[in-house]
């Protein structure tokens, strides 16, 4: 009993202390886990993997700095993806910080050499349309007149004036919308606008935390959701190309198996003590 | 000699029947080789049968820039020759004048869609109330058939998107239902809210701060002021500040937006004033922090662990920052009422908070502490409504067993 | 150990933050404050340039040059200072004499958002996850798929009923509350499972940042 009473008033700081030794040691390591492939993470692949060359995707880019971690990997490897297969990349954003996460996905996927050896053109590729205000009355306009929504795109130019804007009128045109989404607006909005007013076709890469909410709508309203960084480093796998989400993997797995521990004791300790406690009050 | 003779005789007979069998088959092959090539080039010199009862009519719920092109199998679709390789659809202003080409179909398809843009500018411009004639063409490897000309038909816009029936009447029964109870509770009768846990205990919070001589702190959530959670704690909070200026216990609001602080020191200050303490309102207690979600929480944790709140409530909208909130609070040894609709959120508030309002039990507690009858009636409203979904489901799931779809049918929405 | 000024001082700042799990210490405020203050100023400086200039500015600077050019009134490019004058107006709180009026613009805001809303989450979150949780209850030959629709079903029903405010949670109905909220929980606790995995990576990135990027130690 007295084991447990000192496991039930372990110092916070000693947990907090483990857990950082278990997400940063396997850093060190090479190991890869065996990853499996989920049905949702399977139906976005399979949707891009089954578009012809040429067809445009629109990626909005809904994050900022503080959800990359989980969902700049899933950028990174979407692009890539996109790219190998030759198709026409559009992006936008509906929170400020969105394009510039998206062109930070772009360097990294242009170093990749496969990629970079297509010498891709911005404006006849893949465009940045930048980041509009006004949340889900945004998506409502593209709806509309995408090109009106974006007068400029990022850098100033006139959208109508981009080769690969040429014949994008709504998402008529759009033959793939895919969602990067930490919170609002998010897939949500796009799955109320897009899907269900205009019949887009929607994958969505989310934040581990949203990524149960999006459920509900597969696969009528959604082909698939990437649920955090193990959504993302289930697409590295399904895509053939390992990277920084699949590295992350060890570490996230050890992190997991110290909090389950911890939550086992910790149950342990308290049904073992609750007698005690309720035979003192 | 006999022998050989007879032997040497049915040689030759034999290869002459081979011969023969062989020339006669060859000539069987070639005349069925023939035949089938006469057949061949019969069909391939002969076009498909032409398709027939072709008919344009308006396309169905839309703006006035479509038309639904239909018509009967050519006769060589999948039977007969069955040469039908696809259709083409073609367009004219007139029964005698230049078809231009609209679209193409495959064969075993008898639909098509011409539809155009609705600007005079854009070169696909679809005029509406302007007739056109259209005539469908079977293709075969180079040779077609065209079929008749259909009557004129005209695009024209529909007011009423009869697709979207169901969800007229959703909104009918739903406003309905909210409206006779808004009047019933406008009326003064008495509107049964269960008892909420999370609601209990909050004279008991405020009661504790008091004692203990710390402030309240209140977080109003990181939604803008239009969203419905942030107006429910609006109303939370109004009941909670008038507890705050009757026991005169300071409450401190920091806002992650600057409407929503406008409209909590609105609030606030009402609340004072129904109190009878006008001057005991602060409205440096109610500031703007930032917009930013964890510079928000950084601050907020700051302020929790300087102050020392005796009560924290957490009621409006919350995403990431719940936890980090949460786990603060209960380290300043504050006890905690949190209440939110982000399902994702409301797990850590379970965890980490003493009492937790779940989803719709917090716009609930707004009504049941507001007491307004437009809340009370809604919030009745919303309560026969999920009744209605229950029954939907619970008789749509049997008749589904039964294979029955009415109540599928009933729910489909085409926006 | 990088030699980048910025990855020094975005690794002081991470620590500084953290070291709050230890106690709350000077060097945390201190990093505290600049977050709170960098962020509010960003966050100024970003609506100004993504949503006061093009949206108001520049849309009043066409409809003026349309004037002055042509002699007309463009009025599609003038309403956009509708827009601006209520923003002006939720400003006049500031004013208490007139503070009022702010709520004008803030009443433009909720109704417009109403609008907006209703038949989308009517129809997205309401009539279509009703639709879909219209399943059988019994698969032929399918025994799996007839369990699964049947905890679908009652778990939907159940949950229902918990969130039923009409009537006291006693009896029969209860019991299926009880239900309902075994349910919920069940949920809450997957969610929160894939919560912490979210948590995790976030911290696993400024572990990599960290020992990687700022001190070198990882190829």
């Amino acid at each position: 009993m007295k084991l447990f009473d000192r496991l039930l008033a372990i110092d916070r700081r000693i947990i907090f202390l483990l857990v950082a030794i278990a997400v940063t040691l396997p850093l060190f390591s090479k190991t890869i886990l065996h990853i499996e492939i989920s049905p949702m993470v399977k139906g976005v692949y399979d949707a891009v993997n089954n578009l012809p060359p040429g067809s445009k995707v629109l990626v909005t880019f809904d994050y900022d700095p503080a959800s990359a971690p989980e969902l700049q990997p899933m950028a990174l490897s979407f692009f890539r993806h996109c790219f190998s297969k030759d198709l026409k990349v559009i992006i936008m954003g509906l929170w400020p910080q969105g394009p510039i996460q998206a062109n930070i996905a772009l360097e990294d996927v242009f170093r990749i050499p496969e990629i970079k050896a297509k010498n891709l053109k911005y404006g006849e590729d893949y465009v940045n349309l930048g980041y509009m205000a006004g949340n889900e009355v945004v998506i409502q306009r593209m709806g509309s007149d995408i090109q009106a929504t974006f007068p400029v795109d990022y850098s100033g130019n006139k959208t109508s004036e981009l080769p690969l804007m040429k014949g994008i009128k709504n998402f008529d045109n759009i033959d793939f919308v895919y969602n990067l989404s930490a919170g609002y607006p998010g897939t949500m909005e796009w799955v109320q606008f897009a899907v269900d007013r205009f019949h887009a076709k929607l994958g969505a890469g989310n934040t581990a935390v949203q990524a149960p909410g999006m459920y509900p709508y597969i696969p009528r309203q959604l082909v698939g959701v990437l649920g955090g960084m193990k959504g993302g480093a289930e697409y590295e796998i399904i895509d053939k190309h390992p990277a920084r989400a699949v590295s992350y993997m060890l570490s996230q797995g050890v992190s997991h198996a110290v909090v389950v521990f911890f939550i086992i004791i910790g149950n342990l300790a308290f049904f073992a003590t609750r007698g005690k406690r309720k035979t003192s009050e | 000699m006999k022998d050989k003779y007879i032997f040497r005789t049915g040689v030759l007979l034999i290869f002459l029947f081979m011969f023969t069998s062989l020339f006669l088959g060859m000539d069987t092959c070639l005349a069925q080789e023939m035949g089938e090539a006469e057949i061949l080039e019969d069909s391939l010199a002969q076009p498909p049968a032409p398709p027939t009862n072709v008919v344009a009519k308006d396309a169905p719920n839309d703006n006035g820039h479509a038309l639904l092109v239909t018509w009967t199998l050519s006769a060589d679709d999948g039977v007969g020759r069955n040469n039908v390789v696809s259709y083409q659809i073609l367009r004219s202003d007139s029964p005698e004048g230049e078809f231009e080409v609209r679209g193409l179909v495959p064969a075993g398809e008898n639909i098509f869609s011409d539809e155009g843009a609705k600007e005079k500018e854009d070169a696909n411009y679809f005029p509406p109330h302007k007739d056109f004639y259209y005539k469908v063409r079977a293709r075969s490897d180079g040779i077609f058939s065209d079929s008749e000309v259909s009557a004129p038909a005209q695009a024209y816009g529909q007011w009423y998107h009869t697709g979207k029936t169901p969800v007229l009447f959703a909104v009918i029964i739903f406003s309905t239902f909210a409206l006779v109870f808004i009047t019933v509770a406008r009326k003064g009768k008495e509107l049964y809210i269960r008892p909420l846990a999370g609601i209990e205990a909050v004279d008991e919070a405020i009661g504790r701060a008091t004692e203990m001589g710390k402030p309240i702190l209140y977080i109003l959530g990181l939604g803008s002021a239009d969203m419905i959670a942030t107006i429910a704690s609006f109303t939370i909070l109004s009941r909670v500040s008038k507890k705050t200026a009757e026991y005169q216990t300071p409450i401190l609001i920091p806002c992650c937006d600057p409407i929503v602080m406008a409209v909590a020191q609105e609030t606030v200050r009402a609340a004072y004033l129904e109190a009878g303490r006008p001057d005991d309102y602060k409205q440096e207690n109610i500031y703007y922090l930032t917009s930013m979600q964890f510079a928000y929480v950084a601050g907020v944790n700051g302020i929790m662990i300087r102050e020392k709140p005796a009560t924290n409530f957490y009621l409006g909208k919350f995403y990431a920052e719940s936890l980090l909130l949460a786990e603060t609070g209960s380290l300043a040894g504050s006890i905690q009422i949190s209440g939110t609709d982000e399902i994702a959120q409301i797990p850590f508030f379970v965890a980490a908070t003493d009492y937790t309002l779940i989803g719709e039990e917090l716009y609930a507690a707004s009504a049941y502490l507001g007491r307004e009858p437009v809340l009370l009636g809604t919030l009745k409203g919303q309560d026969w409504a999920k009744a209605l979904v229950m029954i939907f489901l619970i008789l749509g799931a049997l008749a589904a067993t039964f294979h029955f779809q009415w109540f599928l049918n009933l729910l489909k929405v085409q926006l | 150990m990088s030699t980048n000024l910025g990855v020094w001082i975005a690794a002081f700042l991470t620590l500084g933050i953290m070291s709050f799990l230890y106690k709350d210490n000077p060097i945390y405020k201190f990093c505290e404050a600049v977050f709170v203050g960098v962020s509010a100023g960003y966050w100024f400086v970003t609506e100004y340039f993504t949503v006061f200039l093009p949206k108001v500015w520049d849309n009043v600077e066409t409809a003026i040059n349309v004037l002055q050019a042509e002699g007309r009134m463009d009025w599609f490019h003038w309403s956009y200072l509708l827009g601006g004058i209520l923003g002006v107006l939720m400003l006049l709180r500031l004013v208490p004499k007139i503070g009022w009026i702010s709520r004008w613009p803030l009443a433009v805001i909720v109704g417009t958002t109403s609008g907006l809303w209703l038949i989308n989450y009517l129809v997205s979150n309401a009539m279509v996850q009703v639709r879909q949780t219209i399943i059988p209850l019994y698969v032929a030959g399918n025994l799996n798929a007839s369990i699964g629709n049947i905890i679908i079903v009652v778990g939907t029903f159940c949950g229902l009923i918990y969130f039923f405010f009409s009537k006291e949670h006693k009896g029969v109905f209860g019991g299926a509350a009880k239900v309902g909220i075994w349910f919920i929980m069940i949920t809450f606790g997957a969610s929160f499972g894939y919560t912490v995995m979210s948590r995790m990576s976030l911290l696993i990135a400024r572990m990599d940042f960290l020992v990687g990027t700022w001190l070198g130690l990882l190829k």
